[in-house]
């Protein structure tokens, strides 16, 4: 199994999201001259979470640069920068705020290649955080990937560990011409994660803007973006030690450009897909990743799709009401043993704690 | 082609670019150019005597009244006209229309659709200008309605605050579409700049192209010495509809008259001696332009999906 949470036996080999984000930024700093940092308190005391904390102090602020509140204007400064020659990463502590430069990024930065032709390029990296728990509410909360996705000419990628960090941010910084959105979980900073040595090798022509399965299993597929990976991984953990459950995950990592191969070699193995995905399931990840299967492999499946997401309403605050907002570790499993085993009654011991439930509890806010 | 001065040599470029856009006028009922234009007919000197006051390696970013300045920044004419064709040829191998004309070649880095959108491009090229120390000064070109959208507020703050070497300017013809300036302005345009600390003139006559070279090419003297971003504004006036090749005089939203005072001041119907002199030249050259369009090629299918990511 690829992924884990921290143990203590391999420090070396174990890194949190927030150090992956930070090695990853910093480096890019540090090896290429034309990378500039921008975005709302880059240089402050908080560092975006941390993950671009003591840079401007070692880069200076012209490369790591505060910037005023005017996320259209930034970005569009940001799209012509690229186009003479810098390789700007903007940050935005929330997704909510990437909407604000949505102009920008959808009509301009998307389009920019083709509307001329392929005269421009905008090579740069949109760096998005997804806020979730204690309170965060109705702004501070979505998850807008299909927003992104749906427009042709951006790459979206949800990296939902650490080794997705450092496989994907040094490829695109020096590899990739485009426009990148990345969706980073907060929830998902503290998290250690097992690295592969082999996620350090960085090769030019093995693009990581795809999908990855990171569990093998024969009697269901999971197809999971960012946190719910995790949240999947532990469920089939559980349904294995429980009933000896099979269950396979597969990372769709890229939103934007999914490996449907692999997903549809999946599905036609195991007869069964669960869509698991951060957001709203109408019109998104969930409804995507069914369309693949309809189109293309109707008859793989021997049960109706099973999609977990958020609950169809805006973020509420309150903690009772946010816990059903978003699907439990609970929830996850029991909706995965109904569809591996056939049955609504399938007698198989749920799991009691929430999902990352020692996660939450740490995670106090403010910022 | 010799010119006797300044004025000369800005006259051919601004009459080349109105006889291309008449052509264009002429053209268009035919349907082989399937792309809504959006004319700068009467609009030409600001184009001219603006790109005139640069450096070649001075960038221009523009809008979709983007003919002009593409001309007058020295885009290729052949490849224009194939664009709005459609034809594999265009600067845009077809992919961009009228609004989008890009010639990069000569640094005009292209046009959006999107009021004000390029705006902000061109405060970001004069960001990587300055950190690389290339020397380019970044020429940002929109009407006066986009001085509403709040991204021209948010790129003269940061180009201020930087000290970028971008030069803005306002082709202000009093109409956004078919609103009136003072139906939708509480400011006045140069005042407005000064508050965010940038330094702005206007040129009250847009007509004049040696005037708009000589405030143009003073600013961006400024400019370019690290004086940070300057702003000019030109008045000027817009012959023909928003959109399109028809001229809406009757449609109530403006006098004729308005348009007359301009039109006994615009060089390019006054001066009929180098009118005379120079159309059957330029025309002879628009004659290869559109001949060239006609006889390229439609993009291929593939090209549907090329350069999407």
């Amino acid at each position: 199994m690829a992924l884990a949470y921290r143990t203590r036996e391999e420090p070396a080999a174990v890194w949190t999201y927030r150090e992956a984000l930070h090695h990853t930024m910093r480096e890019a700093l540090a090896r290429h001259p034309h990378v500039l940092i921008l975005g709302q308190g880059v240089d402050d005391h908080k560092g975006t979470f941390g993950s671009t904390l003591g840079l401007a102090r070692e880069f200076g602020a012209e490369r790591v640069m505060d910037t005023p509140l005017a996320e259209d204007g930034m970005t569009g400064i940001a799209i012509g920068a690229a186009l003479q020659g810098l390789y700007p990463i903007q940050t935005h502590i929330r997704v909510d705020f990437a909407l604000l430069a949505m102009n920008q990024i959808v009509n301009l930065a998307a389009k920019y290649r083709y509307m001329f032709g392929g005269r421009f390029a905008v090579p740069m990296l949109i760096r998005m955080v997804i806020g979730r728990s204690w309170g965060q509410g109705a702004q501070h909360s979505q998850s807008l990937q299909a927003l992104f996705a749906h427009v042709p000419g951006l790459a979206v990628v949800m990296p939902a560990t650490a080794e997705s960090i450092l496989r994907i941010y040094p490829w695109v910084v020096e590899h990739y011409r485009g426009p990148v959105v990345s969706l980073e979980h907060r929830l998902l900073y503290d998290v250690g994660f097992h690295v592969r040595p082999e996620a350090w090798q960085v090769d030019p022509d093995a693009s990581p803007l795809t999908s990855r399965r990171v569990r093998a299993g024969r009697d269901v597929t999971v197809v999971a973006t960012s946190i719910m990976v995790l949240e999947a991984l532990q469920a089939a953990e559980h349904l294995e030690q429980a009933a000896g459950l099979s269950v396979e995950v597969i990372d769709l990592g890229c939103v934007s450009h999914p490996d449907a191969e692999l997903i549809l070699a999946s599905v036609a193995g195991t007869g069964k897909l669960m869509v698991a995905d951060t957001s709203w399931r109408a019109y998104g990840v969930c409804a995507e990743v069914c369309r693949l299967v309809c189109e293309r492999a109707p008859r793989a499946l021997t049960a109706p799709v099973v999609t977990l997401g958020m609950a169809p309403a805006p973020c509420p605050t309150a903690k009772p009401l946010e816990d059903l907002f978003y699907p439990s570790l609970r929830r996850t499993t029991d909706a995965l043993a109904r569809l591996a085993t056939g049955r609504e009654r399938h007698g198989i011991p749920l799991p009691e704690e929430a999902s990352m439930a020692d996660v939450y509890k740490r995670f106090k806010g403010p910022f | 082609m010799s010119f006797a001065g300044l004025y000369e040599r800005l006259f051919y470029q601004a009459l080349r670019i109105r006889l291309v856009e008449e052509r264009v006028v002429a053209l268009y009922p035919s349907d082989r150019i399937q792309s809504p234009v959006h004319l700068s007919i009467g609009q030409e000197a600001v184009a001219v005597g603006a790109c005139g006051a640069l450096a070649p390696a001075d960038l221009v970013f523009g809008s979709y009244r983007g003919h002009a300045f593409y001309l007058a920044k020295g885009g290729d004419l052949r490849a224009m006209f194939a664009e709005l064709y459609g034809k594999a040829t265009g600067c845009g191998g077809g992919k961009a229309g009228s609004m989008h004309l890009a010639a990069p070649e000569v640094g005009f880095m292209g046009s959006s659709a999107v009021v004000a959108s390029t705006i902000p491009h061109a405060v970001g090229a004069a960001l990587a200008a300055k950190r690389r120390g290339t020397g380019q000064i970044v020429l940002a070109v929109f009407g006066d309605g986009a001085t509403e959208e709040g991204v021209y507020h948010e790129s003269l703050n940061f180009a201020a605050l930087h000290r970028l070497p971008v030069l803005f300017l306002c082709e202000n013809n009093g109409l956004a579409v078919h609103s009136r300036i003072e139906a939708r302005e509480s400011y006045g345009i140069v005042r407005h700049a000064r508050a965010y600390g940038v330094p702005a003139s206007t040129c009250a006559d847009g007509a004049d192209f040696v005037a708009v070279h000589a405030v143009v090419a003073h600013a961006a003297a400024r400019v370019r010495d690290g004086g940070g971003p300057r702003l000019v504004e030109c008045r000027t006036q817009r012959y023909m509809e928003h959109v399109g090749v028809g001229r809406d005089f009757d449609a109530g939203y403006r006098a004729r008259a308005e348009c007359d005072g301009w039109r006994a001041r615009d060089p390019l119907l006054q001066d009929t001696a180098l009118v005379g002199r120079w159309t059957p030249v330029i025309e002879r050259e628009i004659d290869d332009a559109v001949a060239f369009a006609e006889a390229s090629p439609w993009p291929e299918p593939a090209e549907l999906l090329t350069d999407v990511a």
